[in-house]
């Protein structure tokens, strides 16, 4: 009897607070969602070294009508290292990623996970242009030197 | 593994004379992927679940231990048996464990030295290290039959027996060994992976295996192959407590199941199994910390403290990273003192025999940690191991026609990790008080005292999980 009664009691106040904590923080979440996303929208209109796109790849917007004109943007390597530090470049997956990398150094840039490498000469620049197919975070690097100089962030 | 790489660039510029310094020794490591950090929106979701098993746990409490009454052991039909395990099954095992054993170092010494282009660095680390993990969890323990350093103990055993000779061990194995052997064995090769920044050089790897091989020639011979591999080798011992998960099991050459769960209530209480614990939550602990906050932010002040006093930069990165290990198994040891001790309000044994009793239950939060934080590692550079066993030295061979292979990154999205991360936390939570309250109960006899014992142990399952998460959540951010 008295055994029972306790069970119940614990029944009860576990699915009480099993209530309270999921209204709490499944408030939690919502707000997080919105805020993260507010939060997203704050690099992606805040992107200043990143040059914008020439209107010249008419071919591409009308094939993806809803997206917006993807940046360009720009990795400057100078004595094998990225200036600034290793860029953080953020996409969503399905969108393109277009960006492009200055050394003052020759070296090979590969992509990772995508596995895409291209040689860059001294003084020159190379230009990747690919979708984002793939979801994680993945690192751009300068072969030869064994840097990282970028990172792609593809959340789903 | 990865971080270790991504730390290197942020020293650099922490230090402002990075340029003049070298870069660390392996600039290029197994993977150049890493996971997203899990939403918050997960993490909170995933905390609450935690909450509530623990709750519903609590409120299911059953009355006498149901584990450690039922363990008999259920034998398959005998054909089956006789069909896994048999003489020649055995011998291809053993064959097939020393065939790996010698194509990982040959190809480690004599192979290109980069990591993803070599058979070494993905077979011990990916194949090895986390692929074993999941079958014995599955399968069993399957590492016994495939041992390498068992295989060959058995056969100069054998031989020498065939020549006439007596063998006996040089000495009895010390009792109060224990598993202390296999602890630090586990926690040389967690240096290795995680610390050390030649550890993912194919050759740096061989010579270590090489080592390993001779200390554990050498144990065995002291002891006897049967000694030593059961307790003192780390492998054996690591693979071993994941194998008591699974239902399936050898006894006395019969394949066999057994309740699930009761694999791990049967542990035996040895010395230093809390230690071999310990290091096996501490390092995927550390190894999931060293990706995120707070970790990232105070390990390159340590790292310019060592360099201020005159070391190196990749020694300054090594001296850095070991603290990191030792912190986090430190943290590991110091959440499980706190169950054990809370323990002693019912019980007045030593803490250390209290602690050895309770051991089991850290299995399934070691298996946890080891599926949530290497599971994409297994998921994408586990498929490495097809084309790579083509080409074992990376000289441009195919042996098997797969050479040409690359590893398909869409075979699992950002999703399909978190929520396996997140599942497999919460199951490993599950297990671990249900272990726990079922060995109280066979311990303390009444369910009051019982209840009474485990406040704190649950305490201690909830810190585990909840720091998990938070790793994940953390990670790559």
């Amino acid at each position: 009897m008295r055994r029972s009664v306790v069970r119940a009691v614990i029944v009860v106040a576990a699915v009480a607070a099993a209530v309270i904590l999921f209204v709490v923080f499944g408030g939690l979440g919502g707000t997080d969602e919105t805020a993260s996303e507010a939060g997203d929208a704050g690099p992606q209109t805040t992107q200043p070294d990143s040059t914008p796109t020439e209107p010249a790849n008419t071919v591409t917007e009308v094939a993806e009508p809803e997206q917006p004109a993807p940046q360009v943007k720009r990795i400057q390597v100078r004595d094998g290292a990225p200036m600034g530090g290793v860029a953080r470049l953020e996409y969503e997956r399905g969108e393109r990623i277009r960006f492009a990398v200055f050394s003052d150094t020759a070296d090979e840039v590969h992509v990772h996970g995508f596995d895409l490498a291209k040689d860059v000469a001294a003084n020159g620049s190379v230009r990747f242009d690919f979708r984002a197919d793939i979801e994680g975070v993945y690192e751009v690097e300068l072969e030869g030197a064994h840097v990282q100089i970028a990172e792609l962030r593809i959340e789903p | 593994m990865i971080r270790i790489r991504r730390v290197g660039p942020a020293c650099l510029a922490a230090i402002g004379v990075g340029l003049a310094l070298p870069a660390p020794a392996a600039a290029h490591g197994l993977t150049g992927r890493a996971d997203l950090p899990i939403p918050e929106w997960l993490f909170a979701w995933a905390a609450a679940v935690v909450l509530i098993v623990s709750f519903v746990g609590l409120a299911m409490l059953w009355r006498s231990p149901q584990l450690e009454k039922d363990n008999a052991f259920r034998p398959l039909p005998r054909e089956l048996s006789r069909l896994v395990v048999n003489p020649v099954t055995e011998t291809f095992a053993a064959v097939l464990g020393v065939g790996l054993l010698v194509v990982t170092v040959w190809s480690g010494l004599a192979g290109v030295q980069a990591p993803q282009e070599n058979f070494a660095p993905t077979f011990v680390y990916v194949v090895f290290w986390v692929g074993l993990v999941v079958v014995s969890i599955a399968f069993g323990d399957v590492f016994r039959a495939l041992n390498p350093w068992r295989a060959i103990g058995r056969a100069t055993g054998f031989v020498t027996r065939l020549l006439g000779f007596r063998t006996k061990p040089l000495f009895a194995y010390p009792s109060r060994l224990g598993r202390w052997p296999a602890a630090a064995g586990l926690l040389g090769f967690a240096w290795l992976e995680l610390v050390f920044s030649g550890g993912d050089d194919p050759s740096v790897l061989a010579i270590a295996v090489l080592v390993y091989t001779a200390v554990t020639f050498g144990a065995m011979a002291c002891f006897g192959t049967e000694a030593w591999i059961s307790r003192g080798e780390s492998f054996s011992a690591y693979f071993n407590l994941f194998s008591r998960i699974s239902s399936v099991t050898v006894k006395g050459g019969r394949l066999g199941l057994r309740r699930p769960l009761t694999g791990m209530s049967t542990l035996e209480p040895l010395p230093g199994t809390v230690a071999l614990l310990v290091v096996m939550i501490g390092n995927v602990m550390f190894d999931g910390a060293s990706e995120g906050s707070p970790w990232v932010d105070v390990a390159p002040d340590i790292q310019v403290f060592f360099v201020d006093l005159g070391f190196g930069f990749t020694t300054a990165l090594e001296l850095t990273y070991s603290i990191g290990l030792a912190i986090a198994l430190a943290i590991v040891a110091a959440i499980y003192a706190v169950g054990v001790v809370g323990m002693r309000a019912i019980d007045h044994r030593p803490t250390m025999t209290i602690g050895r009793l309770f051991a089991h239950t850290l299995v399934p939060i070691a298996a946890a940690y080891v599926l949530a934080h290497y599971f994409s590692l297994l998921a994408y550079n586990g498929q490495a191991i097809a084309f790579i066993s083509s080409d074992p030295l990376g000289k441009g061979w195919d042996l098997f026609g797969t050479a040409g292979g690359t590893i398909d990154y869409a075979l699992v999205g950002a999703t399909v990790i978190w929520y396996v991360q997140v599942a497999v936390l919460i199951g490993g939570h599950a297990c671990g008080l249900v272990l726990s309250h079922d060995r109280a109960l066979s311990q303390y006899g009444k369910a009051q005292s019982a209840a009474t014992s485990q406040y704190w142990m649950l305490a201690v399952m909830v810190a585990f999980t909840t720091t998990g998460l938070f790793l994940l959540s953390q990670a790559n951010q």
